[in-house]
């Protein structure tokens, strides 16, 4: 049993939204799903109970977290450990070890567990969990749903009676959601108290027994799964939360783009290390299109983008734009990626330095304009590191605006972001298409792609497989790739037959497909 | 050919002897057998391709050493033999913790610290920095990426052509991302117990054998000589 008695909790520093007076009690075996808008309180609410507030994070903590009569403040990281295992958002930082086999040990290697029940507990989390196929693996060569689930199986391993999972699905693709779903119906099974803060909602819907709606740091709702489904979604899209039943969401209707092509791609086949990974991709696209790729991880569409941007050698076919060819450098000076972290691409010490970075003689009416456009003019003079998610990708965007770069590709946009987040990035990307720009977003965000979204590249057995107008015609299709949760229930053995990972496409995943970091992660130390 | 399993504290010793002869090192030619000793180590702990290719780059060193001696000088022979007389004390050492960190698991390493009884305080942040290595190799693969859309080159044209913006671009996303990295590594195995006092175990066992003691007398034999060189008994 977990008790919260008048707990309040404040970062040193944070002056808003700090968690007040939360009095809740999680009895055994329940799972219980906190939501809110980002920065709501609900990672606080999970450290509370893993023991990282107070131990790793200190601050203003009044009241008590009581687990099974002991007091959480009061016991020893190692021994909470025991009791409670914790997942995270991001898989790239999750696990301590390079192989498969010692990462699942881990937990229990640190227990002091003999040596011969060391191999029976990581072959009995191997077998209950089907990872044999990721066995004596090198987790670097491991796609990001793949680590995720190495890092379920440590905690697995370890067997604690409490599972916390703090944003397990951000960084996630459909088919490894769909995973994390079955293993936490296994462990609900089993008798486990798991609480859950998550922004995506729909592969909970089964699972839950209780949904605790947060904001500003108190609690504002407590609903069982039947009276969470029946607020409408007026209503829910103004508590900031994302659907719990996809098959609600229907695609927004779009303006039609009435442009001719510009963007020409002829029989592009794209190798790696001499290895095809993909092939017979033909595509067109006219400015103001924004097109969304999908595709299972390790599928080639992000390798597909990297050629696109040219980044990618190891390229043949070829990409017209107005009907004249470009190379790869040609296409590295028109085009440009808004990568998942973007702090790998932000420089500069101030927002405005960074418009202007690397360029000879910037116009600074240009820089202006586009600062204002973006809403970035009264951050001008911040340090990039210092602003949210959200205006960190504006940056970005605003470079390549001064940089008149005319294709624009946006890896996952919007992992881990609450629903005001994802409309935020809707518009923002709507707006640049309206100017003129062709825009190509990875994602695996069907509520995204339903807002956003003209058409949809979906690619799979290393080819583009289906290409298609987002409207209500071709519904079926989107929810067929991306509501599997829900139509598979259930049938067991389903879930191998799935996918279509070819051994290169998962070696490749790795090299090409850098997606496992998330910017909003980053603000992991201010964020509630 | 088969890889050898070494004992993670074997491999400790060995680096500690292999400091040692460097140090000492009574001649260039001493020096580059050491090299030749490490390589070979490197062959049997399975890492031939970066064992191969330090000692080849070693090679090269080695051979402007002796052009620098035979064919230059002045001060510039002065001062290169004085940068070049560093570069031979501390290359076998880079080889050799390369190696170290190359072929042992973080938690081969945890344990083996731990049977030698240096204090968790110690062991703990050692065993972060030696996980976060890799981060830094993935995250160069992205932060080359948003350089190239910049127009910035990460090569090391572009670092002679622009060496301040250059730097800039590596420095300022790598920052960002080991201060994040480092926080996360560490929450993950907090979580997961790491502090915990009892002795740990270990999936891998570890023990000393035959291999360790062929190394171990191989490098102490190679110290042992590099000393009596030195004090002029051979």
């Amino acid at each position: 049993m977990i008790e919260f008695r008048h707990v309040s909790f404040a970062y040193p520093g944070q002056s808003e939204d700090r968690l007040q007076d939360l009095n809740l009690t999680i009895s055994d075996g329940e799972c219980v799903l906190f939501c809110g808008r980002s920065g709501c309180g609900k990672t606080t609410v999970t450290r509370l109970v893993n023991g990282l507030i107070p131990h790793f994070f200190a601050g203003e903590l009044t009241g008590d977290v009581i687990v099974d009569e002991r007091y959480i403040a009061k016991l020893p990281m190692y021994q909470i450990a025991e009791k409670v295992g914790s997942v995270f958002q991001n898989p790239r930082t999750q696990f301590f070890n390079v192989d498969t086999d010692s990462e699942i040990a881990f937990g229990i290697e640190n227990e002091g567990v003999p040596p011969d029940e060391l191999r029976l507990k990581v072959d009995g989390a191997v077998k209950d969990l089907k990872l044999q196929k990721l066995q004596g693996r090198r987790i670097f060569s491991l796609s990001g749903g793949e680590k995720q689930k190495i890092a379920f199986a440590s905690v697995y391993a370890m067997n604690p009676d409490i599972y916390l999972l703090d944003e397990p699905s951000s960084n996630l693709d459909v088919d490894a959601i769909e995973d994390l779903r079955k293993n936490l119906i296994r462990i609900k099974r089993q008798g486990k108290t798991i609480l859950v803060a998550e922004h995506r909602l729909y592969y909970l819907k089964d699972l839950v027994d209780r949904i605790v709606y947060m904001e500003q740091g108190k609690v504002r709702g407590i609903y069982t799964p039947e009276q969470f489904l029946s607020i409408p979604a007026v209503q829910r899209e103004k508590m900031g939360l994302r659907a719990m039943d996809l098959h609600s969401v229907k695609p927004l209707p779009k303006p039609a783009v009435q442009a001719l092509p510009v963007l020409d791609i002829r029989a592009m086949a794209l190798y790696y290390k001499k290895q095809p990974v993909i092939s017979g991709i033909n595509l067109r696209a006219a400015r103001g299109e924004i097109i969304g790729v999908t595709g299972h991880n390790g599928t080639g569409k992000s390798t597909f983008l990297r050629a696109l941007c040219g980044l990618h050698k190891g390229c043949t076919g070829a990409c017209l734009w107005d009907g004249k060819g470009m190379d790869s450098k040609q296409r590295l000076k028109s085009s440009y990626m808004v990568m998942q972290d973007v702090n790998y691409q932000l420089f500069a010490e101030s927002v405005e330095k960074e418009c202007c970075f690397g360029i000879k003689n910037p116009d600074a009416d240009i820089v202006t304009g586009t600062m204002k456009e973006l809403g970035l003019y009264e951050y001008r003079n911040r340090h990039p590191n210092t602003l949210s998610g959200g205006q960190k990708q504006r940056t970005a965007v605003a470079v390549s605006m001064i940089c008149r770069k005319e294709i624009l590709i946006f890896d996952e946009p919007t992992s881990g972001l609450d629903f005001d987040g994802m409309l935020q990035v809707s518009r923002l990307l709507s707006r640049i298409a309206r100017g003129g720009k062709i825009i190509f977003v990875v994602t695996h965000d069907y509520e995204f792609i339903s807002a956003v979204c003209s058409r949809v590249v979906h690619f799979d057995s290393g080819t583009v497989q289906e290409d298609f107008a987002v409207n209500q015609k071709n519904l079926g299709k989107l929810q067929d790739f991306f509501i599997l949760g829900q139509r598979r229930d259930d049938i067991e053995g389903a879930e191998t037959g799935q996918k279509n990972y070819t051994e290169i496409g998962r070696k490749y995943a790795y090299e090409a497909k850098r997606e496992e970091s998330n910017w909003s992660s980053a603000q992991m130390g201010g964020k509630g | 050919m088969r890889k050898l399993h070494f004992d993670p504290r074997t491999k400790l010793l060995l680096m500690i002897f292999t400091i040692l002869s460097a140090t000492l090192s009574p001649s260039l030619y001493y020096a580059s057998g050491l090299v030749l000793l490490i390589m070979l180590f490197g062959f049997a702990c399975g890492k031939p391709r970066y064992s191969l290719l330090g000692a080849l780059t070693y090679t090269v060193f080695f051979a402007l050493t002796i052009l620098t001696r035979d064919f230059l000088y002045g001060t510039l022979q002065t001062m290169l033999i004085a940068f070049l007389g560093l570069v031979h004390k501390v290359y076998p050492c880079g080889l050799m913790a390369g190696i170290m960190i190359g072929s042992t698991k973080v938690s081969e390493f945890m344990t083996g610290m731990h049977r030698l009884h240096v204090p968790r305080k110690i062991v703990i942040p050692l065993a972060v920095m030696l996980r976060y290595l890799p981060v830094i190799r993935e995250d160069w693969g992205f932060i080359k990426d948003a350089m190239q859309m910049r127009d910035v080159s990460p090569s090391l044209g572009g670092l002679l052509a622009h060496p301040g913006k250059t730097a800039e671009c590596v420095y300022v996303p790598l920052m960002m991302s080991a201060s994040k990295a480092a926080d996360e590594l560490s929450i993950a195995s907090v979580t997961r117990g790491i502090e915990n006092p009892e002795p740990r175990t270990c999936l891998i066992q570890i023990r000393f054998g035959a291999a360790d003691a062929l190394a171990a007398c191989a490098f102490l034999l190679y110290f042992i000589a590099g000393m009596a060189v030195r004090g002029g008994w051979i």
